[in-house]
């Protein structure tokens, strides 16, 4: 139980900057995941929470108390790596009691402890096993196990249940939660699968090329993101580059009330807040795909893009016909920052000429 | 057609027998080359030392007069014992480097430790009596060492050269790039992983290479030592070139009694008794090695 702070922490690797001016406080009990691509720099800020890397800017402050230069075995954190990384000479009670071991504590409270542990984890008796005899979810419980038993302040885990299949790796990402909840344990979380994220975090951080790009709470991550990159990669979403004018935007045959500066810009339209109409339009209609509960309408726009949006049930439609599409609800981008959202202007309802 | 078929079945009916044969094919190459090379020569040559004229020179019997001899003569004691002391001293060193300079390569990454690597492994590529002579040029007595401590007006140095450390020195020169590459396959199975999570646990530098790192290259440390204590023991180049007159080495010693005593009774006693130490320890090997492969199987 702790707080973390991340101040303008970075790291690169001789050139290439993989981790740029990460500012984020994880409160006390927190579970907060990293989500973003591969390669944006999530691991290496866990890396360097924990220890494994020293950072090349910034501060780590655990409980306010600078740790950025202490060795991984002097931090009170500890990590679960995603292959499960354990000693393969040692038994499963020989794994989780060796930081115990380590720390000069007697053989009868070791065994006890890592009984203790081996019941949180729900694998009550496994201690003889050797780890070579484990099913990788064993494992990585093995290893949740080990990591808990030292009750470190914070919880580091690296895309933990990656190499499991998806119907174990939700059963433990719900005890992971379980247990956050119940040890209250302060937690960082890397993972990049946005259901994972969704479904864990108190708060999602959303990274992209070494820089966090968003960190809030999931839902606002959905109906607000701060960024056109958060935008695409949380759920879907329309992306459309245009041209501000005259308080307009305009692209192709689209034009939306825009009361902003001149200048290029994007618009976000969720597949959802796109209404459409058959029949006539400069649009022109790809392909429905039939969900059951919804379909998905495919549309190609005159210049070029091409468009989802969620229908409450499939169109009686060719591919080809012509179609008009009206943003419900949008988002105007200029430099990667919101420039215009429309649900905020109350009365300033987007028009929509399509000619 | 038919007859591919009923092989197949027939070989698929007795996996266990055709296994079986092809196992034997296997081994009966390497066993016939171990039995005529190796086991042959030695017999014949034990049986040379035991199967002795009697002192009026005539009628072979067996007697073990040579290797009474061997045992209590003081100069060829001194000459095993410092076999002996020379292999155990040199392996001792050697690992003390090795396994430090290993341990820094397998974790280390970037040109340093690619310099580093270079330099352990150059010596692989230059023969041994090439290395004797470096070692004469640079720490022999007006060697490079020697002259730059008296430019600077320094003492000279005591030169190892022509002493025990002589060969002490180049035997760890030379097996260096060959330890390190053994210790290196072994570390190659220690996940850098692995490593984190012990210093995640709490594990400083020691207690990580003793209770994570050591267990795990146990084996490939003793494939190691037993590489350089074979060679050791039979080792010529560097004790004739750079150790003492006396007392020497067994391959000297060796070479010198049959050569130039001209005495190839005794010399092939010093031969048995020496592979008899090697053997010794080539039992220890293998007993070790199999532990091992039990508690890995368990
Ligand atoms: N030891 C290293 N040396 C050089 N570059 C590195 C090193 N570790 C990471 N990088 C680089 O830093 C960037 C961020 O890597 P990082 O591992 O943090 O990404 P990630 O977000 O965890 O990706 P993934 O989802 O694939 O695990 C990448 O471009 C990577 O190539
Ligand atoms: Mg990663």
């Amino acid at each position: 139980m702790a707080t973390l702070t991340l101040q303008s922490l970075g790291k690169s690797f001789g050139t290439t900057a993989a981790v740029t001016g990460v500012d984020l406080v994880v409160g006390d009990g927190e579970l907060v995941c990293l989500l973003g691509p591969s390669g944006s720099g999530k691991s290496t800020v866990l890396r360097m929470v924990g220890g494994f890397e020293g950072p090349t800017a910034g501060r780590v402050l655990i409980d306010g108390q600078d740790v950025t230069h202490l060795p991984p075995e002097r931090r009170p954190t500890s990590m679960m790596f995603q292959s499960h990384a354990l000693w393969s000479h040692m038994t499963v009670a020989g794994n989780i009691g060796f930081g115990l071991r380590l720390r000069g504590l007697s053989r009868a409270d070791v065994a006890q402890r890592v009984d203790a542990a081996l019941d949180t984890v729900g694998l009550p008796g496994y201690g003889p096993r050797r780890t070579d005899q484990l099913s990788g979810g064993q494992a990585q419980r093995v290893a949740l196990a080990r990591s808990l038993v030292l009750e470190p302040k914070i919880l580091l885990l690296d895309e933990p249940f990656a190499s499991l299949d998806q119907h174990l790796r939700e059963r433990l990402r719900e005890e992971v939660r379980d247990l956050q909840k119940r040890l209250r344990i302060t937690m960082v979380f890397v993972t990049h699968g946005q259901d994972e994220a969704l479904a864990l975090a108190d708060r999602i951080v959303v990274m992209d090329r070494g820089r966090v790009q968003q960190a809030d709470r999931p839902d606002r991550l959905y109906r607000a993101p701060a960024t056109p990159f958060v935008a695409g990669f949380i759920g879907q979403m329309n992306l459309i580059a245009g041209e501000v004018a005259g308080g307009r935007f305009v692209q192709g045959a689209m034009v939306l009330a825009a009361p902003v500066a001149d200048g290029p810009a994007l618009l976000a339209v969720r597949p959802e807040a796109l209404a459409v109409s058959f029949g006539t339009g400069a649009g022109r209609l790809h392909r429905v795909t039939d969900f059951g509960s919804h379909a998905v309408a495919e549309i190609d726009l005159p210049e070029g893009t091409r468009v989802k949006a969620h229908l409450p049930e499939a169109p009686d439609a060719a591919p080809g016909m012509p179609v008009t599409v009206t943003p419900r609800r949008h988002t105007l981008y200029r430099d990667d920052r919101v420039l215009w959202v429309s649900d905020t202007a109350p009365g300033a309802a987007p028009v929509a000429v399509d000619a | 057609m038919t007859d591919t078929a009923t092989s197949g079945g027939a070989a698929t009916g007795r996996p266990d027998a055709s296994g079986r044969v092809t196992g034997l094919i296997l081994v009966a190459l390497p066993v016939a080359m171990v039995m005529t090379m190796i086991v042959w020569p030695i017999g014949l040559a034990i049986l040379d030392t035991l199967w002795l004229p009697g002192p009026d020179g005539t009628g072979a019997r067996f007697s073990v007069a040579s290797y009474r001899f061997f045992f209590s003569d003081g100069y060829s004691l001194g000459n095993l014992w410092i076999t002996i002391w020379t292999t155990a001293v040199s392996t001792a060193i050697l690992m003390a480097i090795a396994i430090p300079l290993s341990i820094y390569l397998r974790f280390r990454t970037g040109r340093a430790a690619a310099v580093v690597q270079a330099l352990a492994i150059f010596p692989l590529f230059v023969p041994s009596i090439i290395l004797a002579y470096a070692f004469v040029r640079v720490l022999g007595p007006n060697g490079m060492v020697d002259i730059i401590l008296a430019n600077i007006g320094l003492p000279r140095i005591r030169s190892p050269y022509l002493t025990v450390w002589g060969p002490v020195i180049g035997f760890v020169w030379d097996n260096l790039p060959l330890t390190v590459v053994i210790l290196l396959a072994g570390l190659s199975g220690v996940s850098t992983q692995a490593v984190e999570a012990a210093r995640d646990v709490g594990a400083g530098r020691i207690a990580t290479f003793r209770h994570i790192i050591l267990p795990r290259i146990g084996p490939s440390i003793l494939v190691a030592a037993s590489f350089v204590v074979l060679g050791l023991f039979s080792a010529f180049t560097f004790p004739y070139l750079l150790g003492p007159a006396a007392p020497e080495m067994m391959g000297p010693f060796m070479q010198r009694t049959f050569g130039d005593v001209l005495d190839p009774v005794q010399a092939r006693t010093q031969a048995v008794v020496t592979f008899l130490f090697c053997a010794a320890f080539g039992w220890f090997y293998v007993r070790s090695i199999a532990a091992n492969r039990r508690r890995m199987a368990r």
